[in-house]
């Protein structure tokens, strides 16, 4: 599988060659394009029990589409929904991320992708339901988001704080913490939640740099209520 | 040959996400061998010149730091194979960090398991409890709700759905809706709730009230009524669907699971995320046959009190039932069960006779502002 981004910034699009049998896992919806060869199998990624538990616990579209190259070569053209950069990231089966729900893309046949339990206290006060998804094992991983897309990198030790509706994904060797955000970041704080993520390296945090429920928000006050 | 990775070197000088590098245990230390193309060097690294920890997000990796500045190192360690290994080639002092970090991990598992298995064994037993009719579970829950919390997830919902529909901002059916909430509202002891009422240019035949106390009525329903008893009726139902908080309860029963941790957990704001799901579901939420008798009968007593003639919904659903059943949208939101009518009347039979004080409107006036041309015969 090769990936090649297109139209890089805020309306990007991936084109995934696949060689004869070869699969792409994306996600349901992001195909917007494919040559003839290509087949959809809705295969549901974790199992029944698995899909149902994204759906129901992360909002998550139920399935993951499984794209096969079943008559021969070819390509799909990916887009996601919300205008924002894409990253490529490249799985080497030691490195593992964490990623907010609406963060994946797509991923080569040899990524897994598991819905992961957060522990009680951080998956409800950092409002983005139980479950977040981790992906390991090999091969290339696409990452969409709102806006563009920012690379934290952080030293063994290093800290940073990240108002958690900006999270797209994050390395597992880095740990973090929901913290209430002190009052310097109420103010400048879009989640309206009050709530911030301290973020403890090594490793890697990519943020996006708009807030979809802001923008929502924002978006709404021009939505007349007619009369 | 390139061997596989297994573990992630971090360091100056080396890539954010760590360099992928084989580890491999000997009898006095670490053989790290990078994988790929990579600034990493190839290293020996003794046990005596090392410190280890328990770390990563799930603190199931083994952490191994050596030298300082600008040449300090740290090593992931995540295969469970190679961490064994480790464990036993590793000498005593550090054995003793290595025994507590492991200590940690297991308490860490054992607390998670230990409080995720008794949230499942009490949601599983309010899930028996449920099974066998019990509200009182979903009560006792509900209870725990603060107001102030309903009303924040009714807000929200009532404003999504006002900003899709046409809502009739003033005009004589706008105030006649006022004038019955008005009489209704002040008869209620001690109400924490502020009702808010919106009428909905709609044929729709509804009315609905969110928790919280936000209240929609459809011009549907004003058409269809024929006098304003039999609205205030139908809202003083409504009315008695949010004091009992029936909403909520319909709520907790829908989200199950989920929404029962959130709430034994006393923490309001996971549960906010996933009620905004089903937020547009609370706007057709059926009721149960339990609610609607509760609504009923509260409801007409709550009439009564406020001097409004309480036979009004009786005989608007009466007169509906009798023709259109189907294409009314009231019955599929409060469902008309057997026996509830004959509920009705006897609460009615009951109740003390008081002389009924009229609304300051006329009735026909209102329709005609709707545009209703001959609502009777
Ligand atoms: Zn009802």
């Amino acid at each position: 599988m090769k990936c090649e981004i297109l139209y890089p910034g805020a309306f990007p699009m991936v084109r995934v060659y696949l060689d004869a049998s070869e699969t792409v896992k994306a996600e349901s919806g992001a195909m917007v394009a494919a040559s003839p060869t290509i087949d959809i199998e809705s295969k549901m990624e974790g199992g029944f029990l698995g899909a149902l538990s994204r759906k129901m616990l992360s909002g998550e579209k139920f399935f993951f589409q499984t794209l096969r190259a079943s008559r021969g070569a070819g390509e799909v053209l990916l887009a996601p929904t919300v205008p924002g950069e894409i990253v490529l990231l490249e799985l080497d089966g030691v490195n593992e991320y964490m990623v907010q729900k609406d963060g994946f893309l797509a991923g080569a046949e040899g990524v897994k992708i598991e819905s992961k339990m957060q522990s009680l206290t951080r998956g409800l006060l950092g409002g983005e339901g139980f479950f977040i998804l981790k992906i390991g094992g090999t091969g290339h991983l696409v990452l969409n988001s709102f806006g563009a897309i920012h690379k934290i990198e952080l030293k063994p030790n290093e800290e940073y704080i990240v108002d958690n509706s900006h999270l797209v994904a994050w390395t597992s060797t880095t740990t973090y913490n929901i913290e209430k955000a002190s009052s310097g970041w109420i103010a400048s704080l879009t989640s309206g939640e009050g709530l911030v993520c301290r973020f403890r390296g090594p490793g890697v945090v990519y943020i996006q740099s708009r807030n979809p429920g802001s923008f929502g928000n924002w978006i709404r006050q021009f939505i007349p209520v007619s009369e | 040959m390139n061997p596989i990775p297994n573990a992630l070197c971090f360091g100056d000088g080396l890539p954010g996400v760590g360099a992928p590098c084989h580890v491999t245990v000997s009898a006095d230390g670490l053989t790290m061998v990078p994988v790929g193309t990579s600034p990493l060097v190839e290293e020996a690294i003794a046990f005596a010149d090392m410190s280890v920890e328990a770390g990563g997000l799930d603190h199931d990796q083994l952490v191994v730091s050596w030298g300082t500045g600008s040449s300090a190192r740290t090593l992931y360690l995540k295969d469970p194979a190679l961490i064994i290994a480790f464990r036993r080639a590793a000498p005593a002092e550090l054995t003793a960090h290595l025994e507590r970090a492991a200590v940690q991990v297991r308490r860490a598992r054992h607390g998670h398991r230990l409080l995720w298995g008794s949230v499942l064994g009490v949601v599983f037993g309010l899930g028996l409890l449920l099974w066998f009719g019990t509200d009182l579970i979903v009560e006792w829950a509900v209870a725990r709700i603060p107001i102030e919390w309903e009303q924040k997830l009714g807000e929200s919902v009532y404003q999504d759905f006002l900003s899709k529909e046409t809502v009739l901002k003033e005009g004589p059916a706008v105030s006649a809706v006022q004038e019955m909430t008005q009489r209704l509202t002040d008869k209620i002891r001690d109400n924490p709730y502020k009702f808010q009422i919106s009428v909905v240019q709609s044929p729709v035949v509804n009315a609905f009230a969110l928790p919280g106390g936000y209240v929609v009525v459809f011009t549907g329903l004003m058409t269809k009524a024929e006098s304003g008893e039999e609205v205030a009726g139908v809202l003083s139902h409504e009315l008695n669907h949010v004091l009992q908080r029936h909403g909520m309860e319909r709520m907790v029963k829908m989200l199950g699971l989920a929404a029962v941790v959130g709430i034994l957990l006393g923490d309001q704001q996971g549960l906010t995320g996933l009620a905004k799901q089903v937020g547009m579901e609370l706007v057709t939420l059926k009721f149960g046959r339990a609610q609607e008798t509760e609504a009923d009968v509260t409801g007409i007593r709550l009439l009564s009190d406020a001097r409004i003639a309480p036979d009004g919904m009786i005989r608007f659903f009466e007169r509906l039932s009798e023709k259109d059943k189907a294409r009314v949208e009231v019955f599929s939101t409060h469902p008309m069960s057997a026996g509830r009518a004959e509920r009705l009347k006897a609460e009615l039979a009951a109740l003390p006779k008081r002389t009924p004080e009229p609304f300051t409107f006329q009735w026909k006036t209102i329709q005609d502002s709707l545009g209703v041309s001959d609502p009777k015969k």
